[in-house]
């Protein structure tokens, strides 16, 4: 990949998460029993960048993303709270992605990086509300996000297999390791 | 269907099953603490009566076995009497005429309130370290 074409990569995989989220903001909640659960679409970039890029162009297209997306159609607090759960789920997602592609495929990574960001937001609530007990609401936003984050697995398998340019990215990483 | 079965690795599902513990770790831990505390010896729940927002009365409830009874008057000719039996209070009969304080049954727990409200009577319990129960969440 030359320099422009890994810029252009870059800024793409960021407009697509920002357009994901904002689509996904525009979706009326399906959940009636726990408020606040997402689907977490815009994890399918996460999960692309992490296997197509480098650590540190991942990073940039997170923070691009989580500014843009913050910028576009969000306040300080949802700031505040997407930032906590993409660091974390980041930071996760790229300790089991470190377990190998034999022992683990795309479904688990995208699965902790649900759980992660459900994590993050939620200390990020109990520090805001001065009480752990915010905590006890992480089982009814995990179980969304777990099976979200399946589908979302599955999804960005397909995709990495099936774009012939994503499949290719991927090889040329693997292959610079 | 039969593609999404093989792409799924041995660690997958040991990640999931680890995930799925994670998330009831605080729920598990948060009832561990609320048994060590409900055990606390050193735990007393305190009931305080008020009228018109001036403390009139405070009664240690935890360790009262006697039944015990007295009456609260207030300055219409007004009256409650109340009720402290095994570590729960209750307003046994008054001559408000909604009944609700009456109604209301027996308290015990810190946090929980009785209320008059045409006598402006107010039974709340405290604890010396109550743990909040409060929970708000907001999307």
């Amino acid at each position: 990949m030359t320099k422009n074409q890994l810029n252009a990569y870059i800024a793409l995989l960021a407009a697509q998460a920002v357009v994901i989220s904002l689509f996904e903001n525009a979706i009326p909640f399906p959940f009636a029993a726990a408020p606040g659960a997402k689907l977490g679409l815009a994890n399918i970039i996460t999960c692309m960048a992490l296997y197509t890029l480098s650590t540190k162009d991942t990073l940039k297209v997170l923070t691009i993303r989580l500014i843009l997306a913050t910028l576009l159609g969000g306040t300080i607090s949802t700031f505040m709270y997407s930032s906590a759960g993409i660091v974390l789920s980041f930071i996760g997602m790229w300790l089991v992605k470190k377990l190998g592609p034999d022992r683990v495929s795309l479904i688990g990574v995208s699965a902790t990086g649900a759980i992660l960001h459900n994590i993050g937001q939620l200390i990020v609530a109990s520090w805001i509300a001065q009480t752990w007990t915010v905590l006890l609401y992480l089982p009814m936003l995990s179980f969304v996000g777990i099976l979200a984050g399946i589908a979302i697995g599955v999804m960005a398998n397909y995709l990495l297999n099936h774009v012939e340019k994503l499949h290719n990215y991927r090889a040329l990483r693997e292959l610079n390791e | 269907m039969g593609n999404c079965l093989k792409m799924i690795k041995r660690w997958d599902i040991i990640i999931v099953t680890i995930l799925v513990l994670i998330s009831f770790l605080p729920f598990t831990i948060f009832s561990a603490v609320q048994a060590k505390n409900d055990r606390d010896p050193d735990r007393v729940n305190i009931a305080v009566i008020s009228v018109n927002n001036k403390v009139v009365k405070r009664i240690v409830l935890t360790g009262s076995v006697k039944t015990r009874q007295f009456d609260v008057h207030m300055l219409g000719g007004d009256c409650n009497t109340i009720e402290v039996k095994n570590d729960q209070i209750r307003v046994k009969s008054a001559d408000c005429p909604d009944q609700n304080c009456v109604l209301t049954g027996f308290i015990s727990k810190p946090g929980q309130t009785i209320v008059c409200l045409p006598h402006r009577l107010v039974i709340e319990i405290k604890s010396n370290h109550a743990p909040s129960q409060e929970i708000i969440v907001s999307s």
